[in-house]
């Protein structure tokens, strides 16, 4: 159980620091959305099943549908 | 004794979609290698569900694969430029 959780975390920091280090910010958005799914996946290893539900529907989904329209509306590249 | 082997097999599916998603060169890479992983993600969930013998995990398993096609099909609409 250690290395599953210990594996998560490593997979939400990579996805931050990939997240705040890409140029192109439609990548930098699906970064984020990686994070949102290790945390959801994290969430549900700890117990929490509702929460893991409500971190997977908004985080993973919304989150990402509003960014990507945030993104349709500005400019793409930083 | 078969979970291990499931599990062994599921982690070695999401590593390659996690290297793809980091090191992918374009957009459409990381946005093919996320909606792969939603779908892996999908089945450890389920997996784990039957690991823990509780039934109630396998409603967030549903709720995740129905609803984690959206934010799959708002980037496939970005890059179709018609969102």
């Amino acid at each position: 159980m250690i290395i599953i959780i210990t594996s998560l975390v490593i997979t939400m920091l990579a996805g931050a620091i990939a997240a705040c280090a890409l140029r192109d910010l439609l990548s930098a958005a699906i970064a984020s959305c990686l994070v949102s799914l290790a945390a959801a996946i994290l969430f549900y290893f700890l117990q929490a099943p509702d929460v893991a539900m409500a971190e997977a529907s908004i985080g993973a989904a919304l989150v990402t549908a509003i960014l990507v329209i945030a993104i349709r509306r500005t400019e793409r590249q930083e | 004794m078969i979970e291990i082997i499931y599990l062994v097999i599921i982690t070695g599916g999401v590593i390659f979609c996690l290297m793809r998603a980091l090191m992918g060169p374009t957009a459409g890479d990381r946005a093919v290698s996320l909606d792969t992983l939603s779908t892996v993600t999908a089945a450890l969930l389920v997996l784990a569900g039957y690991v823990f013998k509780r039934g109630v995990y396998l409603d967030v398993s549903l709720v995740y694969a129905a609803l984690a096609f959206l934010g799959s099909v708002a980037i496939a609409r970005f890059l179709e430029k018609g969102i």
